[in-house]
């Protein structure tokens, strides 16, 4: 619930900026329309890079999946030994 | 396997990054440059800038849309 009105606010601090760029007319008045559109490309952009940082530093753990299979065999011959039918492999 | 995604990573992280300092550089600092710079050259009107990126996103829905489709279907003949 917090963190919905941080996002909120920030969203309004933005547009109450925005707003006030278009009205001051400080610089053209077609310039400040252009950064909605630069905002989603950016947040878009920033999707990307985090899909690509993630992909770079893909956390893989070569260890514990050794030892997985390990606990694997264990249990199948175990199950073995009982007379449990887990199939043919 | 892992080379190939620390590979495609890396170029998804370059082509973002590219990607940002172009448009940052077309749609924030260029309207500050006096319009018969050289600079203009390397840039698309400013009306492109749109343009390409609501294109871009409307090709991205609907391709989104037409894959949710194609896994719909799929899973609808599986299942029947």
């Amino acid at each position: 619930m917090k963190h919905i009105v941080k996002i909120i606010s920030l969203l309004v601090a933005i547009s109450a900026l925005w707003i006030g760029l278009l009205q001051t007319s400080l610089i053209s008045p077609d310039y400040p329309l252009m950064l909605p559109v630069y905002l989603v490309v950016s947040l878009g952009c920033y999707g990307l890079l985090m899909v690509g940082v993630g992909l770079m530093q893909f956390p893989t753990c070569p260890q514990e999946s050794m030892l997985l299979q390990q606990d694997i065999i264990e249990a199948k011959t175990f199950l073995r030994q009982k007379g449990v039918d887990i199939g043919s492999n | 396997m892992d080379l190939a995604d620390r590979v495609i990573g890396f170029l998804l992280s370059c082509i973002s990054l590219s990607i940002f300092t172009y448009y940052t550089f077309w749609v924030i600092i260029l309207p500050f440059v006096d319009s018969d710079h050289f600079i203009h050259k390397y840039f698309l009107p400013q009306g492109y800038a749109i343009l390409i990126p609501v294109f871009a996103g409307v090709a991205l829905l609907s391709f989104l849309c037409i894959f949710i489709g194609f896994v719909m279907l799929k899973s609808k003949k599986k299942k029947a």
